[in-house]
């Protein structure tokens, strides 16, 4: 293989591996006769060395975390995107579900469940407001701790983020009664705000949730380079 | 040693251990060596992920280099590991065969 593209191949390494396996690496390749099936093995086994290195990795890697490794990779816009507001979907259910009930249960006959309340109610809906306000902040951090040792671009984690952070602050939580002495009716609209100062008020609160999510990510990215320099 | 680990052994570093069992090898000889013990070309990149894998287990172990060429040997860990799959391969192979002869 010609020398120049032997070296090519082995810079798609990471760098623990080839201050390791560089040299070696290399004059086999340059022993071989350079094939484009021989390119492609090299360029794949480098990919996988990414994803569950041999250097300063784990070796002994569960194949199912591999797996989970290789989603990231393949679908970042599910992983990053789509899951986490699904999660979120998730959490603001069960934290509109803990107002519903408590509201039924704890609060019979008043018009609204946000009223002055006492005793046991406080911590019965101090785990549904719990939910609903620690819910993107855990998420972001899920993101941000599960994206940042992978070998995946930015994008996504990013799209993932903004989107948990502009959904958090446009949240809000009605409650009604449809039904004049009827049950309770607990519902939920995603708006900005109707004015400019209401706009831009929302993007700055959504602005500080990004920073608060982001760090996590921010850390071990910078802790992942900074083991990779030394 | 984990015997657990043989659990997510594939092919490649099976064949690397084969093929150090018969004496130090670098990473030229030992695709040649595979090709004529089993038919199969190893690609330099899996060979190499193979040899990663092995040497961290502390089942082949490196010499010092020749020129730019570095050949590995297989520990006495190694050849325990390749021993024990192997048998276990044995059994399976006459299990099947017999099955097989049975139909």
């Amino acid at each position: 293989m010609n020398p120049r593209l032997a070296h090519l191949l082995m810079r798609l390494y990471p760098r623990p591996w080839r201050e390791r396996y560089g040299a070696e690496f290399e004059a086999l390749l340059q022993t071989g006769r350079g094939d484009l099936r021989m390119a492609a093995n090299v360029v794949w086994s480098a990919l996988r060395e990414h994803l569950a290195p041999t250097r300063g990795g784990k070796i002994n890697q569960d194949p199912r975390s591999l797996r989970f490794q290789s989603w990231c990779v393949r679908a970042p816009w599910a992983m990053f995107g789509l899951a986490p507001l699904c999660l979120l979907a998730g959490a603001y259910f069960v934290a509109c579900f803990i107002l519903w009930s408590g509201w039924r249960l704890l609060l019979p006959g008043t018009n609204t469940p946000f009223v002055r309340i006492d005793g046991f109610a406080i911590y019965y809906f101090g785990v549904g407001r719990a939910v609903y306000y620690g819910a993107p902040i855990l998420i972001g951090w899920g993101i941000g701790l599960i994206a940042a040792p992978q070998s995946t671009t930015a994008l996504w984690p990013t799209v993932g983020l903004a989107l948990i952070a502009l959904i958090s602050v446009t949240a809000q939580v009605h409650a009604s009664h449809p039904v004049p002495g009827g049950a309770g009716h607990i519902s939920m609209d995603f708006a900005l705000g109707h004015s400019l100062q209401g706009i831009s008020s929302g993007l700055f609160h959504a602005l500080m949730i990004f920073s608060l999510m982001v760090l996590p990510y921010l850390m071990v990215r910078l802790q992942k380079a900074h083991s990779l320099s030394a | 040693m984990d015997d657990s680990k043989l659990g997510h052994f594939s092919d490649p570093p099976m064949f690397v251990l084969a093929s150090l069992a018969h004496g130090p090898k670098h990473g030229h000889a030992m695709i040649e060596d595979i090709a004529r013990l089993c038919g199969t070309r190893l690609g330099p990149g899996t060979l190499y992920g193979a040899i990663a894998r092995l040497e961290q287990q502390g089942w082949i172990e490196p010499l010092p280099p020749e020129e730019r060429r570095r050949p590995y040997r297989i520990t006495a860990e190694g050849e325990r590991v390749l021993r024990a799959k192997l048998t276990t391969l044995r059994r399976f192979t006459k299990a099947g065969l017999g099955r097989l002869e049975a139909l």
